[in-house]
């Protein structure tokens, strides 16, 4: 005889908007450079979904789900960022200066591609590690 | 059935090869054609078609719209009623339902009609216990519920 609510509602219809949060999120990363959105909102947008499906779920169902390692993910971020900025100095140009050029591509035509993008894909990881490290944490420490 | 689906898009995008076209409106033409095929060719496929599939979906909804619309004007003739003569009760539910998705569909249609509210869902999925506004007549929420959105819940899935 276990104690535990049968959480059939909650759990189906996590799994089905968990999905839409996250391409949500997505999408709020890739509208930041001309509308409201970026790394930081779109990070935290990712990290609310992760923490929906820890609500419905656990914490070792997650962990199978998401076999990442949430303070390497911030690292990495911190890295990416770093790199980003330190990229500038080899063109002879100031710290953090970033460039952008318009390219070519197969079936997308004519795109700007921005080296800002991959300081925001920086901020992006360090936003999702902190938080979820944060959350992992505080429910762990019993 | 969702290999119909595939295959439809497949055809689609073999369209656009076809005809060398690589625009949006050439491949929303050649998923009419792939629909024609498929639709010539249904005896070849063990399950239903899949746009007899959408058509129940789209039943659901309107069926799901009317019953909301229904329903929340009876609870304004309760509200602004000057003497509420309600009996709140909980009752049980036997749903014939199998799959998890599908009882909580209906769980969702049921709570998001007013009137009714599932409360709870047993351990293995087939009994709901749901509370009512109108508990006196049980007999009457239970066969309008099995009648309206539980049928139209297993068009979909059958």
């Amino acid at each position: 005889m276990k104690n535990k609510p049968n959480d059939l509602i909650l759990q189906t219809v996590t799994t089905m908007i968990s999905f839409i949060i996250i391409l949500f999120s997505i999408h709020l990363f890739f509208a930041g450079h001309y509308t409201p959105g970026g790394g930081f909102i779109g990070g935290l947008m990712t990290a609310a979904a992760l923490v929906l499906l820890l609500l419905a779920y656990d914490i070792k169902t997650l962990n199978t789900i998401l076999p990442f390692n949430f303070r390497m993910m911030t690292a990495a971020g911190l890295l990416i960022a770093v790199l980003t900025g330190a990229g500038a100095l080899l063109f002879n140009q100031p710290f953090l200066t970033h460039a952008y050029d318009y390219f070519e591509l197969p079936l997308l035509g004519e795109t700007s591609l921005h080296t800002a993008v991959l300081f925001d894909i920086g901020v992006y990881l360090v936003v999702i590690g902190v938080t979820m490290t944060i959350i992992q944490t505080i429910g762990e420490s019993e | 059935m969702p290999f119909q689906i595939l295959l439809n898009f497949f055809l689609a995008f073999l369209w656009m090869f076809l005809s060398s076209s690589f625009s949006v409106s050439s491949f929303i033409i050649g998923y009419f054609l792939g629909i024609v095929v498929i639709f010539a060719m249904r005896r070849f496929f063990q399950s239903r078609l899949y746009l007899f599939r959408i058509w129940a979906i789209i039943k659901l909804t309107l069926l799901f719209t009317y019953e909301l619309i229904k329903a929340n004007i009876e609870v304004l003739v309760i509200v602004l009623r000057p003497k509420m003569n309600l009996e709140p009760g909980i009752f049980k539910y036997e749903t014939k339902l199998e799959h998890g998705w599908e009882v909580t569909l209906l769980s969702l249609l049921i709570t998001l009609t007013p009137g009714t509210l599932v409360v709870d869902v047993s351990d293995d999925n087939g009994t709901l216990y749901i509370h009512a506004l109108n508990a006196s007549d049980i007999k009457g929420n239970v066969t309008s519920i099995r009648e309206g959105f539980e049928k139209a819940i297993m068009e979909v899935s059958r």
